[in-house]
């Protein structure tokens, strides 16, 4: 076997085979287009228990399909999957007060884990509910909630759960559509600049029994990537 | 001679013995186990404690322990494993594409050889089931403390919660304080977890409609890291919480403040 | 005599038409008919299989039904169900067609057919195990890449699961058949002087039965992947999406596919063997290879069987893994550990003796202590069969029983030990013929003792309880199963390449590599021990930053890994077209496979040979041995 014709074919061999892993990559990264990025609004500086900080605000639905936010006008592969948008990756600015206010257009039922109930991680433990505080809500009726929560190391702590009650039954529809949702609005303080992911905590979807299947197991649709970045990113 | 005395018998294994050490292949087998030995042996002493995380409680100090005793014990054999390899590529290599002449000694087998190697195994086998069996009992001793303290941990994906039922009380982070042994009641809402305080040395899985428990005393004052070390799904990776070791007074006075729910400390 | 055996009979040229429907049946039909039953089954399901309160069952009743009809149609269309049929009516297939299936003057086309003799099962098992492992590959190459950026994260995480579990399965199945598979068909039965194995046409099937399962992994993509890892924890895996029906039925498929071959090995080793070549003259390799397959026998069914449950969980709501109506989620860490401790050692010990065979052929000594090795692998075969449950020391289920599997799991380092010294006993005053297949006895030894120590760590309750989980258990099993299995099986192919393909495997690549391979191999799991004490768990696509360094190192050492198999890929294509034409014996080995001419012939030997000596007959007899 001439030696030329040997390196050669071992050379196109590592070629092909560097060829079909990069195809590959680049398949498995960009199989799941990445989400747009929603970045809450600055608006001024707001007085906290912290002192004097700036603060953001950042608006968050919750839909029981597909059809509105990232997935495409006809809900893309899942129509039928409960959806939060407008997109599922999130950023808000470090060393800020954020405030977060959600529509939550879909039912519920009684949460597996009532500490998910209960609001944590916001500025006095409590949230806006319609217009009034509350530090909860019935464990027995509740649609999602928004909990974020991530790695515990080179990044400071982060814990904020908040529990988005289910539309009442007999809800008038908006003109979107959708049944009239309640309105929640939570205010947390963030630290320095972190990389955190979000997820539902109430069980609604597939599997027997744990119900954490189908929409809640597939990215973008009841968890997403939740970024704290500095001021001047 | 007639008959052999024990005296000769004696001699004779001596003088065995004698003349297979100071044959030169056995020597230089010798020396190439004396080589592997202390680099493995050196290698493990500098790099492993290092590598290991680090300790807080006495469980895991066992466990760092047992690591070592093991890696110690393992360092000769691997090193007469290595060692025989090492001599024999040093001083017999034949290249080419001729087979080697057939002039090597046919041996089929060697009793003594087979004998002292299963008896060393044997031994060596005892020896790390002994050690297992009595750390094992000792790493259970926090779980058998009358005055342990009960925390329900419930596991789902993909956040640790913890319930301290003696004050009623939810967390997401877990509060322990020093020298006191706790006991973990463990269980999932949902697919399999598994609840692992890294520092501490333990870890046990949360299944669903079982209660597993395991125990532990910290002795460290400190941050550690909870972590789920069993697949669970999307977001397993993040599965991740905190423990604060505190002092016993610190922690009667978190466990008192009963008033606003947690917001995480500007830590 | 001889010439009537090989020779083909010209007067028999009308015969060729008594061969029937078998002439037309390739993969080609197999796919085309398993195509059209699949998706005729799916419509007919589609329309008859209503909607319940549960949608997602419907839908993997659906998915099922469709899988099985493609199994079974393309199981027609390879003609695997002619020979049945025809017993079905008193008959069989005739002699012509026999010979037509054993691939009597067929070229290639014999490769594409259910062909039954064993060479070619052989040849088709080696292209398909190194298909299996650049697929596996290049898996593990997404897997390091996503690990080596900083922290992880590039890779989503529904798509990196999958990624891993899909790595893992065809990791497993590629290192179950690497050897008994290739090796296993082609060389054994000439080992033991036979024309062929006990059951030519169970041979073709385990073969196909194999390529049948290929495309449903295929469609796993479309179906959302497989989240659970390859061990298909449930309930994890009863949440998941179609794709693990897919992982299910691939399960069920391999394990019969094993136990239709470990019924071929073990019959043709118990009673094909040549005249005279009783148990002491019978080569180690077959020893192993039988113990291995004898050892899939009871294992694998166990694992199918879990995969069954999981399916009737999954479509039909039945409840064995559902703690709510009395079941467990333990009762299928049971069941899969029961099998999948097992499992491990079908893979390891077919790789140890493969090197056990090539050892003495290249240090030109007789095998030290035949008799402690048989000890040593049935020991190995007998106590692995009470060890699995040191896989579930943290589980909770039975903390009492801890104690004794740890008993018995360290119990199991004496057998393995005996190994080493049959090893280490031959190459001792032996010489050292520096080919390709011995660099693989070294590296062998090196990496078995790594991964054996690392085994006997993790054996210790109290030391399991703080790395279960972690990047050292993923370490050690790659030690394991591809520091020592791989290598042994790199080892084989070396060694009877130039058997099964007429040509030497070109030494000057295999060494660049081996090399390559080898020193990249210790990098990247050496990176793996190190976080993992640390503590990083795994099966996670994203991590703590204090794991970035070691998560490098590993990765660095995987593409060295790559680009050494790949070497080794260039070697094989290379020397299978144009490499040195090799003589019939150029190891100068005593094994009988040696004793044919290469390429080897249609029915193996012109007259059976007749065995009087065990094949390790090398060296100069001693007076008495030291």
């Amino acid at each position: 076997m001439v030696p030329v014709n040997k390196a050669l074919r071992t050379l196109g061999v590592i070629a092909i085979g560097s060829l079909v892993v990069s195809l590959c990559a680049i398949l498995a990264i960009g199989v799941s287009k990445p989400p747009s990025i929603l970045k809450a609004i600055q608006n001024g500086k707001a007085q906290t228990t912290e002192g004097l900080l700036p603060a953001a605000h950042m608006e968050i639905s919750i839909w029981p399909d597909s059809m509105r936010g990232m997935h495409g006008a006809h809900g893309g592969a899942h129509p039928g999957f409960v959806s939060y948008g407008p997109t599922s990756h999130f950023q808000v600015p470090a060393h800020s007060v954020v405030t977060i206010t959600f529509k939550q257009y879909d039912s519920g039922e009684k949460i597996s884990n009532p500490y998910f109930a209960k609001v944590h991680g916001t500025v006095d433990g409590s949230m806006t509910l319609d217009g009034k505080k509350v530090s909860g809500i019935d464990p027995n009726a509740v649609g999602h909630t928004f909990t974020v929560h991530g790695m515990n190391t080179g990044q400071p702590d982060m814990f904020l759960s908040i529990p988005l009650p289910p539309t009442d039954e007999d809800a008038e529809p908006e003109p979107n559509g959708y049944a009239k949702p309640h309105i929640i609005t939570a205010t947390f303080i963030t630290g320095a600049a972190g990389h955190y992911i979000w997820n539902c905590e109430y069980p609604c979807g597939d599997g027997s029994y744990a119900k954490f299947g189908n929409a809640m197991s597939t990215g973008g649709y009841m968890s997403g990537i939740f970024d704290v970045v500095d001021a001047n990113a | 001679m007639l008959s052999e005395t024990s005296e000769d018998t004696t001699k004779q294994s001596r003088n065995r013995v004698g003349s297979f050490l100071s044959r030169r292949d056995v020597q230089q087998a010798i020396r190439a186990w004396v080589f592997w030995a202390v680099t493995l042996g050196g290698l493990g002493y500098l790099l492993i404690p290092h590598l290991m995380t680090d300790s807080a409680s006495k469980t895991m100090d066992i466990v760092k322990s047992t690591f070592m005793a093991f890696y110690y014990t393992s360092v000769p054999v691997a090193a007469v494993v290595l060692g025989i390899a090492t001599q024999t590529v040093l001083h017999n290599r034949h290249a080419g594409t001729v087979p080697p002449p057939d002039d090597n000694p046919a041996i089929e087998t060697n009793q003594m050889a087979n004998i002292v190697w299963v008896v060393i195994s044997s031994a060596l086998c005892v020896f790390l089931l002994v050690w297992g069996l009595v750390v094992e009992n000792v790493v259970a001793e926090p779980s058998r403390a009358a005055n342990a303290t009960v925390v329900n941990v419930t596991g789902q994906q993909w956040i640790w919660t913890f319930n301290y039922p003696a004050a009623r009380k939810d967390t997401n982070e877990l509060y322990l304080p020093v020298d006191q042994p706790v006991i973990f009641k463990v269980q999932s809402k949902d697919v399999t977890h598994a609840f692992w305080i890294v520092q501490m040395g333990i870890k046990i899985n949360a299944n669903r409609g079982e209660i597993t428990e395991t125990a532990v005393t910290p002795n460290k004052i400190g941050v550690f890291d909870v972590r789920c070390a069993e697949l669970c799904g999307l977001l397993h990776a993040h599965m991740q919480t905190r423990v604060h070791v505190v002092s016993k007074a610190d922690y009667e006075k978190w466990l008192a403040n009963q008033g606003s729910v947690e917001q995480w400390p500007a830590s | 005599m001889a010439s009537e055996l090989i020779t083909e009979d010209r007067t028999r040229h009308s015969a060729e038409k008594s061969v029937g429907i078998i002439r037309h049946l390739n993969l080609g039909t197999a796919v085309i008919v398993g195509a059209l039953l699949a998706v005729t089954v799916n419509r007919i399901a589609t329309k008859l299989i209503f909607e319940g309160d549960e949608t997602w069952r419907r839908h993997d009743q659906i998915v099922m039904a469709t899988m099985l009809a493609w199994f079974i149609g393309f199981m027609i269309g390879i003609g695997a169900l002619v020979g049945p049929t025809r017993w079905f009516f008193g008959k069989d297939l005739n002699h012509d067609e026999a010979m037509f299936l054993a691939g009597k003057d067929m070229g290639l086309k014999r490769y594409f057919r259910y062909t039954t003799d064993h060479k070619v099962v052989g040849i088709q098992y080696l292209i398909l195990t190194i298909t299996l492992f650049f697929i596996g590959g290049v898996l593990a190459m997404l897997i390091r890449t996503n690990l080596g950026h900083e922290s992880g994260g590039l890779i989503p995480p529904q798509v990196y699961n999958s990624i891993v579990g899909f790595h893992g399965l065809i990791m497993i199945i590629a290192t179950i058949i690497m050897i008994t598979g290739p090796f296993g068909n082609f060389i054994l039965p000439i080992m033991i002087g036979a024309r062929d194995m006990a059951f030519p046409r169970l041979n073709a099937l385990s073969f196909w039965l194999l390529i049948s399962i290929l495309p449903i992994l295929a469609a796993t993509i479309a179906l959302g992947g497989i989240p659970m890892g390859w061990s298909g924890y449930n309930p994890l895996a009863d949440q998941g999406p179609l794709g693990v029906d897919s992982y299910i039925f691939t399960i069920v498929i391999f394990a019969i596919s094993s136990a239709v071959a470990g019924a071929n090995i073990t019959t043709t080793a118990m009673k094909m063997r040549a005249r005279g070549m009783n148990w002491s003259r019978t080569p180690l390799f077959v020893f192993g290879t039988v113990a291995s397959v004898a050892l899939a026998l009871p294992a694998f069914p166990v694992f199918m069987l879990s995969q069954v449950m999981s399916a009737m969980d999954r479509a039909f709501g039945a409840n064995f893994f559902n703690p709510e109506f009395g079941g467990s989620a333990w009762l299928y860490e049971n069941l899969f550990w029961i099998m999948g401790h097992p499992e491990v050692y079908v893979i390891l010990i077919p790789a140890v003796v493969a090197i056990m065979e090539i050892t003495p052929v290249f240090a030109r000594k007789p095998l030290f202590s035949f008799n402690m090795a048989i000890v040593g692998i049935f020991g190995i075969v007998g106590l692995s069969i009470f060890v699995w449950a040191h896989h579930m020391y943290i589980s909770g289920w039975a903390p009492l029983l801890n104690g004794p599997f740890m008993l018995t799991t360290e119990l199991i380092s004496i057998p393995t030990g005996l190994l080493f010294l049959v090893i280490l006993g031959t190459i001792w005053r032996g010489s050292v013929w520096t080919r390709l297949p011995m660099l693989s006895v070294y590296a062998l030894l090196f990496n078995f003792i790594i991964g054996g120590v690392t085994g006997i760590f993790l054996s210790d309750v109290p030391e399991d309880a703080a790395l279960h989980g972690s990047m050292f258990v993923t370490a050690h099993f790659h030690y394991t199963l591809m520091g020592a299995g791989l290598t042994g099986a790199l080892g084989a192919l070396a060694y009877w390449f130039p058997k099964m393909t007429g040509r030497m495997l070109d030494e000057k690549l295999g060494r660049i590599s081996f090399w390559l391979v080898q020193i990249g191999f210790t990098v990247t799991f050496f990176g793996m021990f190190a976080v993992g004490l640390e503590g990083q768990p795994r099966r996670v696509e994203a991590y703590d930053i204090i794991f970035k360094n070691g998560n490098l190192i590993s990765t660095m050492g995987a593409y060295t890994i790559f680009i050494g198999m790949l070497i080794l890929l260039a070697a094989v294509i290379t020397s299978w077209r144009n490499g040195e034409i090799a003589g019939s014996n150029p190891w100068g080995a005593q094994t009988l496979e040696w004793m044919t001419p290469t390429p080897v012939p249609l029915e193996n030997f012109e007259v059976l040979p007749v065995v009087t000596t065990n094949p390790y007959q090398y060296g100069i007899k001693q007076e008495t041995s030291s």
